[in-house]
């Protein structure tokens, strides 16, 4: 039996490639995601290793509480200066010092600043020979100077990147701005690499200062001088974990252990190397979700195609049950031939996965996800996962046809005749229920009580929407494609009625052919659905809800210094005697009963250019620290002193802050309309106190009001200097910021569609093995019609014809239930301010594309139904 | 070669010094050796010989379904051994009709769609009147929507015929066209083509081992090994079995 399954299978060689191809792509997708993601980790394990090198252990403060959501620890406290005297003096510490790692944005040679996709750092750099952390290596010469650590408090070394990106020499006044002090300028006294590399830390820009430097101008806004932690050596003969031990202890003795802790340098890079991974592990699920989705749809290929080739091999399969095989051995070469193209494509699909990294990296960073590189990572998870999954998906595909396969009788062997179609309405009854089941798992995931798997409820019921639909889509086949084919129909065109007879001769493998696309083009009218809508809601938030001249904004989401509100208002103060106003909103991190929550910072006068309602809105409450609750949170019972009183403007709610413990906060009114800015958190809090309370002090958006004394072109030269002189940042006004917070939305958009197109490229595959498969099937009729006179175009017409009709069909069903989904998700959003809104004309260019796509997919099998030798086709028997 | 020339515009298909061979070297078959043939206008001329003889080669090269290797194949006057496939296509669509013995029909198109067929594919529309009288002379009216799984193997076959019959081809060539079906509707078919002939002025060459079948034609040509070894003029059963018997087929 094996020999003949391996012998057939060789036999066709090109469907075999065909079939593979659908599972070697899905397969390659998720090897690539996953050696994408490895890699990354394993240049992070390296940049935290390096940035550890030298350092025994650390001395830091505990983190008072997990942030929400966020893998990073943004709620750790600073330490002050007496903590370095203080571990300094502890047994067995050889040395301690305390260090920094903020926000210090380089300015390049032509005034702009210096800042990638990565963070900008400033930190202290301690004199050789007496340092502790080993991670930086000053260069002893560049560009034919000597290159000296700097000494006094006007001096500064850059990362030999950032000083050749901003055109420096050794000597050169670089101007360096701050979180809290003012830009100020430094000569280059010196470069230096991290961890041995050019590359630096993976795009991070660093300036090192001196210590005395570094602690004053890295100083955060409105506090006294402070480290990070403390770096600390062991004295001689002490382990790692030794030195750790004793500083705990001494802790504990001088009762500070509850505010203090120490961990091991290992310990320490472990640790922020997870951090980091964490974050990572969104983006590795993002891409996986698309590759599961490539998988999906190749698995309807794979469906297909076997269902096709047992259909086709009855004759044969009949001979062979009646020379004496029985029906498990006729499943089980059917099996065997699912499980020789899995192993095959998982294997290949591996390869391809790796190979496909590179140009990966490369398409993010094209949609602005720059990421650093390093040695491709090829886990043994990896490769396990890749030929588990693809050689899985391939076998399960195929078994719902190998059993078919032996339901062939012996008789069919004689008689010339396809198997028995299982009862039409058996399948429609079961697709009928997979659909209603799957509709109804999609409603408790998007409209249920807070479940927390709901991404994954949703993805589940998707599924079981696309199964059940394809099972039912036999059923709508033939009028679609009757109304597909009115035109050729008005024309008179034989060739278009023949294209629209062969489609739906047989509608079941019409169908499932087009499910393939139907999914790809479910979820891309999703997306287009979901960013039209998304993009609505922001465009009638800015220009109904928002008031503003101008608006600061980050070039790369990174947050920047409040220096430039401050810029902006001493900027108007010089020409006007009215004040600007300016409004700063910033992120942070609270707990509110036991849970962690990100929190809007505004400035007490948001007022001014929010016109978003806020019911019960306590002006006064809200200057003095008060905080602004989404409607969901009011009506719950947390408030008050014992935290169980019901939430409504004038009650309190015990806050738990990063820096300042728990304190009550006025609820100051109830935010009602999320159609607006602020959008998308629950608590709003006043800027007031906020330096007391958390460790992250830079703005995310600062919204401008201009004098109404101050003409709109000098208003413009005051922001603009202020976005050159801070860098990293933009001055735009109303309409010119919502058009670029929008073409980043789109950017987001077009990866996802550019990720997508993996999966419409396996369901185009699958229409080219179809109509390969059938174009193999019907050599006899095709010598026909050659014989009795259609020219070879009218036959590739006839081809293409079918290929279109069959991609436009599995387009508008996945139009359908991707409107469908679309509106179903801005619905449950609805609380997030999204309306829907249906891009038509996006839609229909999207069914216009895909009829163009199933005209390229008819292209192949068109040339070889061309090609058949007339007399040779009408003698096939 | 007993063979006479008739002028060259009575002859509505002829092959002169044609042969054709399959493969090269030691395995080489020569399926046609060197034949010269003429089939008269307005005659019924079937082809006849044991299996192997040849006789379905020369039809498919006559036919334009398959090239001579050497030698030269018209059609009327026009050489099809020197048409390109092209030209090929359109001298089948446009020039002749084909009667094959089954699987004659598109599975999709039903009775009248497959009998306009070729020109459909030509975008020509037929005369209303003619395709009327073919209709009754193949005796389909009430069939016409039928698809071919609906229909019998003689209304298949009779369908094919009024196929044939509806473009006015300069020759129909019929390959065993009662090959698959009873004597009954085999006589039929057998008829309506020699009435084709009779009354509508056709021209049809058809290959057949059948001895009845072969009766109904005005000539009959025997084939042997590639060549063309007899052949009978005015048929009828007896003397077809004859000549067979002769020829050891």
């Amino acid at each position: 039996m094996g020999r003949v399954t391996l012998q057939t299978l060789l036999g066709k060689k090109l469907r075999l490639v065909l079939t593979s191809l659908a599972v070697v792509l899905g397969v390659a997708f998720m090897a690539g995601t996953f050696v994408l993601t490895d890699t990354l980790g394993s240049v992070f394990d390296n940049v935290f290793a390096s940035a550890t090198k030298g350092v025994d252990a650390v001395v830091r403060a505990r983190e008072p509480f997990k942030s929400a959501g966020q893998n990073a620890d943004v709620t750790r406290p600073p330490v002050p200066s007496s903590l370095v005297d203080f571990v300094r003096k502890a047994r067995g510490v050889a040395n301690a010092q305390g260090t920094l790692l903020r926000y210090a944005l380089v300015e390049g040679r032509n005034g702009q600043s210096i800042q990638n996709q990565a963070p900008a750092f400033g930190t202290a750099w301690y004199p050789a020979g007496n340092r502790i952390n080993q991670s930086l290596d000053l260069v002893s010469s560049w560009q034919g100077a000597q290159s000296r650590q700097p000494a006094g408090p006007h001096d500064v070394a850059l990362d030999i990147k950032t000083a050749g990106d901003g055109g420096y020499k050794i000597g050169d006044q670089v101007q360096i701005s701050f979180a809290s002090t003012p830009p100020t300028r430094f000569r280059l006294t010196g470069v230096f690499r991290f961890g041995g590399s050019d590359a630096g830390l993976a795009g991070a820009t660093l300036a090192a200062f001196t210590p005395t430097t570094a602690e004053q101008v890295l100083a955060n806004p409105g506090q006294p001088p402070t480290w990070d932690q403390v770096d600390v050596r062991a004295a001689s003969g002490l382990s790692e974990t030794q030195v750790r031990d004793r500083l705990n202890a001494a802790l504990s003795q001088a009762g500070l252990r509850s505010s203090y802790e120490s961990i091991t340098g290992t310990q320490l890079a472990a640790e922020q190397s997870s951090n980091i991974k964490g974050n990572l592990s969104f983006f590795n699920t993002f891409l996986l979700i698309f590759a599961l989705v490539a998988l999906f749809v190749g698995a309807f290929i794979i469906y297909n195609t076997f269902s096709i080739t047992v259909a086709q091999r009855t004759q044969e399969l009949g001979l062979l049950r009646a020379l004496g095989a029985s029906g498990r051995q006729v499943v089980g070469s059917v099996a065997l031939e699912a499980l020789v193209v899995g192993v095959l494509s998982s294997v290949l699909g591996l390869g391809l996965g790796i190979l496909l990294v590179i140009p990966l990296r490369g398409l993010l960073s094209a949609f602005g996800i720059s990421l650093p590189s390093g040695p491709l990572q090829i886990e043994l998870r990896t490769i396990v996962v890749s030929l588990l999954v693809g050689t899985l998906i391939t076998l399960v595909s195929a078994l719902a046809p190998a059993r078919r396969a032996a339901r062939v009788s012996p008789i069919a062997a004689i008689r010339d005749q396809a198997i028995a179609p299982s009862s039409g309405r058996r399948r429609y009854v079961w697709g009928l229920i997979v659909t209603v089941v799957g509709i109804a798992i999609m409603s408790v995931g998007l409209f249920g009580r807070g479940s927390s798997n709901a991404a994954a409820t949703v993805g589940l019921a998707a599924a079981l929407v696309f199964i059940g639909v394809a099972m039912l889509s036999p059923l709508v086949a033939r009028p679609v494609a009757r109304v597909l084919s009115w035109p050729a129909h008005r024309l008179h065109s034989v060739t278009g009625m023949l294209a629209e007879q062969n489609a739906i001769r047989n509608p079941r493998r019409t169908a499932s052919t087009a499910a393939a696309l139907m999914i790809g083009l479910a979820l891309v009218s999703l997306i287009a659905i979901f960013g039209a809508s998304a993009k609505a809601s922001f465009a009638s938030a800015i220009d109904n809800q928002t008031r503003a001249d101008f608006i600061l904004s980050p070039k790369r989401f990174l947050p920047f210094s409040p220096g430039a509100a401050e810029g902006v208002k001493q900027g108007f103060a010089a020409i006007s005697k009215q004040p600007a106003t300016v409004v700063q909103y910033r992120t942070g991190t609270i707990e509110i009963a036991g849970t962690g929550h990100v929190v809007l910072g505004a400035s007490s006068n948001f007022e001014a250019v929010s016109k978003a309602p806020v019911r019960g809105f306590n002006r006064a409450a809200f200057a003095q620290g008060g905080m602004l609750i989404w409607k969901d949170v009011a009506g719950t019972r947390q408030c008050g002193s014992d935290g169980k009183a019901l939430c409504e403007p004038g009650a309190t709610l015990p806050v738990r802050f990063p820096e300042e413990g728990t304190v009550p906060i006025a609820v100051a009114g109830v935010v009602t309309d999320r159609n607006a800015l602020p959008v998308g958190t629950s608590y709003t809090l006043s800027l007031t106190n906020w330096e007391q309370r958390f460790p992250q002090t830079l703005d995310s958006y600062v919204v401008i009001i201009k004098p109404s004394d101050v003409s709109t072109s000098r208003a413009q030269h005051v922001v603009d200097s202020v976005a050159a002189r801070f860098g990293g940042i933009k001055a735009e006004n109303k309409a010119q910021f919502k058009n670029s917070q929008l073409a980043q939305f789109n950017q987001i958009l077009g990866l996802m569609y550019v990720l997508l197109l993996f999966a419409v490229i396996i369901a185009l595959v699958g229409i080219v093995n179809t109509l390969a498969l059938s174009i193999y099937e019907r050599t006899r009729e095709i010598g026909l019609l050659r014989a009795v006179g259609m020219t070879r175009v009218q036959l590739r017409r006839t081809v293409r014809g079918e290929a279109v009709i069959v991609a436009v069909f599995g387009s508008l069903l996945g139009l359908v239930i991707g409107v469908g989904f679309g509106a179903a998700i801005v619905r449950a959003l609805r609380n997030n301010g999204i309306g829907l809104s249906i891009p038509v004309g996006q839609l229909v260019a999207f069914v216009i594309l895909a009829a163009g796509a199933g005209l390229l997919a008819g292209w192949l099998p068109a040339r070889r139904a061309a090609r058949l030798d007339v007399l040779q086709a009408v003698s096939t028997e | 070669m007993t063979t006479t020339s008739p002028t060259r515009t009575d002859s509505a298909a002829r092959a002169h010094d044609a042969s054709k061979i399959y493969g090269t070297g030691e395995a080489a078959v020569r399926a046609l050796d060197d034949i010269t043939v003429d089939f008269a206008r307005t005659r019924y001329t079937a082809i006849m010989g044991p299996s192997g003889s040849g006789k379905s080669t020369l039809l498919h090269c006559l036919a334009g379904l398959d090239r001579v290797t050497s030698g030269r194949v018209f059609l009327g006057d026009v050489e099809i051994s020197a048409a390109s496939e092209k030209q090929l296509t359109l001298v089948r669509r446009d020039s002749i009709g084909f009667i094959f013995q089954s699987y004659n029909l598109i599975p999709t198109l039903n009775a009248a769609e497959n009998m306009t067929l070729p020109m459909a594919l030509a975008g020509r529309k037929p005369d209303p009147a003619w395709l009327d009288h073919v209709i009754d002379i193949v005796g389909l009216r009430d069939r016409l929507t039928h698809r071919p799984n609906e229909l019998s193997g003689g209304q298949q076959q009779r369908v094919a015929v009024g196929r044939a019959l509806l473009s006015k081809p300069d020759v129909i060539f019929a390959d065993e066209p009662t090959g698959n079906l009873d004597s009954k509707a085999g006589a039929e078919i057998l008829t309506f083509m020699r009435q084709a002939v009779d009354t509508l002025g056709q021209t049809i060459v058809m290959v057949t081992h059948d001895a009845n079948a072969a009766a109904y034609a005005d000539r009959v040509v025997f084939l042997a090994d590639g060549r063309i070894v007899d052949e009978l003029a005015a048929p009828n059963v007896d003397s077809v079995l004859d000549t067979m018997k002769r020829l050891g087929a």
